[in-house]
């Protein structure tokens, strides 16, 4: 019985999130649009309520109630399949991201993260890097050249990107001797671990870019060389599932890990401690700041080219990751 | 009753993993072969979790399923699409012996492994004290140590070659053009 007890509580909670999720995404997309067109000099949505509040449900209901195209030479499951798995890793990472500690509320110990697993960091890495099937696939399954190149770069691009996130993130993991990203915010009590690992950082932010396929990377959508890449022959909500799933689930859920890594999670900011403001709530500034930082990024700067993007992975982030790693192990043998 | 939920985990697995495997060999479009590995490979991550190799099972997934198998994609989808064309069976008479000795390993190994499992210093108890990653670790870099080098130390002699291999015989010079 207890069993049922816990299996319909970590349904319910994941249930919570996924929803929390698609809702939150929505709203993104009207942060977004709003943030672009104000960097733009335009005010972005306007007229559909209050500042364009409710843009994002007339959004959803166009995008769900639109003729579902599928063309002639698709191979149809994988058509199918491939914006499936490009959403669905995606919003599975959230299964292993904390965003608090556990707290009461009526006598109940609520824990606000499905599962505390102590390979938390590899999960999240693995269902992150899964996801690129769903666009290599996408390329493939639509029969047409503009989206087959756009998917190769992006295997391309990840492939080298992949390695360097991988061993930026391993800086944070000597330092709190641990994978669970719980463990990892506990041991930022002191300070944060942005401190030596400040390289790490800097490639987990142009790994980040590179993974989720934002502008200076966003070569496997190139609208101006490749149409709108892999996704050309998408319609409707299989199309919808492609940036909903890249631009904003991956992006909100890999800042929530660099946030966890390198800038103590839940931790207030430093001298701030004294306020009262939950855990829960800094853990979300935090976040939204650095969603904020990549969105600004999108907005400003221009695309690189291709073979710019794999010669940056390979020549500059991965060295700057592996002296990442001899910086830190140095401090934890000085500095402990 | 949480036995019994890893028991039900584990042949659900272990079923689906099978049948992967049987769409990777009889699949006729490469591309669903190489959707019926990454099945099996994931399946087969599945059934660490269920036995409770949580870093085998996560590492599974990142670098057989993705890491490599991303390769395998990139290779297939770059050629030019593939023609089945039956082989030789005369290839049969070598393929079957080999295959027949493979089997004959694997079960050896799996049957000794049922009664071997479990022995040396990291019982269940212990690694449930310690948990996995400090466990595989503490083996890596003691006892096992001088072959994980020389694993390392093959692979980049592999690399090497291959580079060699792939490298084109008429790169042009880029300095030399300007």
């Amino acid at each position: 019985m207890e069993l049922l007890g816990v299996i319909v509580g970590i349904s319910l909670k994941a249930l919570i999130f996924i929803i929390g999720m698609f809702l939150g995404a929505a709203y993104l997309t009207w942060i977004e649009r709003k943030f672009a067109g104000h960097i733009q000099q335009r005010p972005g949505p306007l007229h559909v309520g209050y500042h364009g509040l409710l843009q994002p449900i007339a959004d959803a209901l166009k995008v769900l109630t639109k003729e579902d195209l599928v063309p002639d030479g698709v191979d149809k499951f994988l058509f199918y399949l491939a914006s499936l798995m490009a959403f669905v890793p995606a919003i599975m990472i959230l299964a292993v991201v904390p965003f608090g500690e556990p707290f009461n509320i009526f006598g109940l110990e609520i824990k606000p993260y499905i599962t505390d697993l102590n390979i938390a960091l590899i999960l999240a890495l693995a269902f992150g890097s899964i996801s690129i099937y769903g666009v290599i696939f996408a390329g493939w399954a639509s029969n047409s050249k503009y989206p087959m190149i756009g998917g190769l770069r992006k295997a391309a691009v990840l492939i080298g990107y992949e390695v360097a996130l991988g061993f930026a993130m391993v800086g944070p993991i000597m330092q709190a001797g641990s994978f669970s990203l719980k463990e990892i915010v506990e041991a930022q009590s002191s300070y944060w671990f942005i401190i030596p690992n400040i390289l790490g950082f800097v490639v987990i932010l142009f790994a980040i870019l590179a993974e989720t396929g934002r502008t200076p990377f966003d070569v496997q959508e190139a609208e101006a060389e490749l149409v709108s890449g892999y996704n050309t022959e998408y319609t409707a909500m299989k199309f919808g599932l492609f940036p909903l799933a890249e631009w904003y689930i991956a992006t909100f859920v890999l800042s929530a890990i660099a946030v966890i890594l390198f800038f103590g999670g839940w931790q207030p900011f430093p001298l701030l401690g004294w306020l009262p403001i939950p855990g829960i709530v800094w853990f979300f500034i935090k976040v939204f700041a650095l969603f904020m930082f990549f969105l600004w990024v999108h907005w400003t700067l221009p695309r690189y080219r291709v073979d710019q993007i794999t010669e940056l992975a390979w020549k500059v982030m991965l060295p700057l990751a592996l002296a990442n790693i001899f910086i830190v192990a140095l401090w934890v043998i000085i500095v402990g | 009753m949480e036995q019994q939920l890893t028991v039900w985990a584990f042949y659900t697995f272990s079923a689906l993993a099978v049948l992967s495997a049987f769409g990777v060999v009889f699949f006729k479009n490469i591309i669903y072969a190489v959707l019926s590995l990454i099945s099996t490979l994931i399946m087969v991550s599945g059934l660490f979790f269920a036995m409770g190799a949580e870093l085998i099972g996560g590492l599974q997934i990142l670098i057989y399923a993705v890491a490599i198998v991303v390769f395998y994609v990139l290779v297939i989808s770059t050629v030019p699409e593939f023609k089945g064309n039956s082989v030789d069976p005369a290839y049969m008479l070598v393929s079957l012996p080999i295959g027949f000795i493979l089997f004959l390993e694997l079960a050896y190994v799996s049957i000794y492994g049922a009664w071997q499992s479990n022995v040396g210093l990291f019982t269940n108890e212990v690694i449930k004290e310690v948990g996995n990653i400090k466990a595989v670790s503490t083996l890596l870099f003691t006892k096992y140590l001088f072959p994980f080098e020389v694993a390392s130390l093959i692979l980049l002699v592999a690399m090497i070659g291959a580079i060699v291999i792939g490298r084109k015989s008429h790169v042009i010079d880029e300095e030399e053009a300007k």
